[in-house]
């Protein structure tokens, strides 16, 4: 990494959050001054990723990857019980015989993953999740005047 | 498969009798897939006796070639076909055959 890449870093490192900070990887090495400016103080190595919690996994995160277009019509009920409409459709659910059961009755068209309480979303969170950040910000409105 | 022409008397459309490299690569990736959802329903810790049964079933690394790529079939020579021939093969679950066979 060049002096000027590595001094325009510098520059930005007090509005850099932590997950950019981690993101620029360990080659970077950050002098005491350049890391006490930034709000968190410390740089944390890329390797450490934040799925690598201590939480208990107490749901199901389920997938629908391949449909049921000309399946058992036990499966396409399968898939609705568990709340699956289309292909990619994210549902969460928590852990327990039944959905576990359910799990198994489509694991051929499904992909499954066991996420702690933390990451469950419902549909519209996951849609907000999905939504483009404005590049702006509104910090006030124009006062129209009085007709 | 290309259909043959008709003036030359051949199948209108042809099926390969066995599964292509690409094809037996996307069949073990497959068997791989549902190996993992079978795997995180068992690591989630629940019982249940559909789970029970799942984990009967061999995992894709236990499976003779035989099984991954061709089914039983009491029809045939040799007793076997290729598993394409199976309707929804790459949606279905088939794993094991006759013994002996």
């Amino acid at each position: 990494m060049t002096a000027l890449t590595l001094l325009q870093s510098r520059a930005c490192v007090s509005r850099c959050t932590r997950a950019t900070i981690s993101n620029l990887g360990p080659s970077i090495r950050w002098s005491s001054t350049a890391q006490t400016q930034s709000a968190d103080g410390s740089a944390e190595p890329s390797a450490s990723s934040p799925s690598t919690n201590d939480e208990p996994l107490t749901h199901y995160r389920i997938t629908l990857r391949r449909s049921a277009i000309a399946l058992d019509a036990r499966m396409k009920g399968t898939l609705l019980s568990l709340g699956i409409h289309r292909r990619m459709q994210t549902v969460y659910h928590p852990h327990s015989p039944e959905f576990a059961g359910k799990i198994l009755r489509v694991k051929e068209l499904v992909e499954v993953e066991n996420v702690p309480a933390s990451k469950v979303r419902t549909k519209i969170e996951q849609k907000q999740e999905r939504k483009a950040k404005r590049g702006y910000q509104v910090v006030g409105r124009h006062e129209s005047q009085q007709w | 498969m290309f259909p043959t022409s008709v003036n030359l008397g051949g199948l209108l459309w042809k099926i390969p009798w066995k599964l292509s490299r690409t094809r037996k690569t996307n069949q073990r990736k497959r068997l791989k897939l549902v190996d993992n959802v079978i795997e995180t329903v068992r690591a989630s810790g629940v019982e249940c006796a559909s789970l029970a049964k799942a984990l009967e079933l061999p995992k894709e690394s236990e499976m003779p070639a035989r099984d991954k790529y061709t089914v039983f079939s009491p029809h045939d020579e040799g007793y076997r076909k290729g598993i394409h021939k199976v309707p929804k093969f790459t949606r279905i679950t088939h794993r094991v055959n006759p013994r002996g066979f």
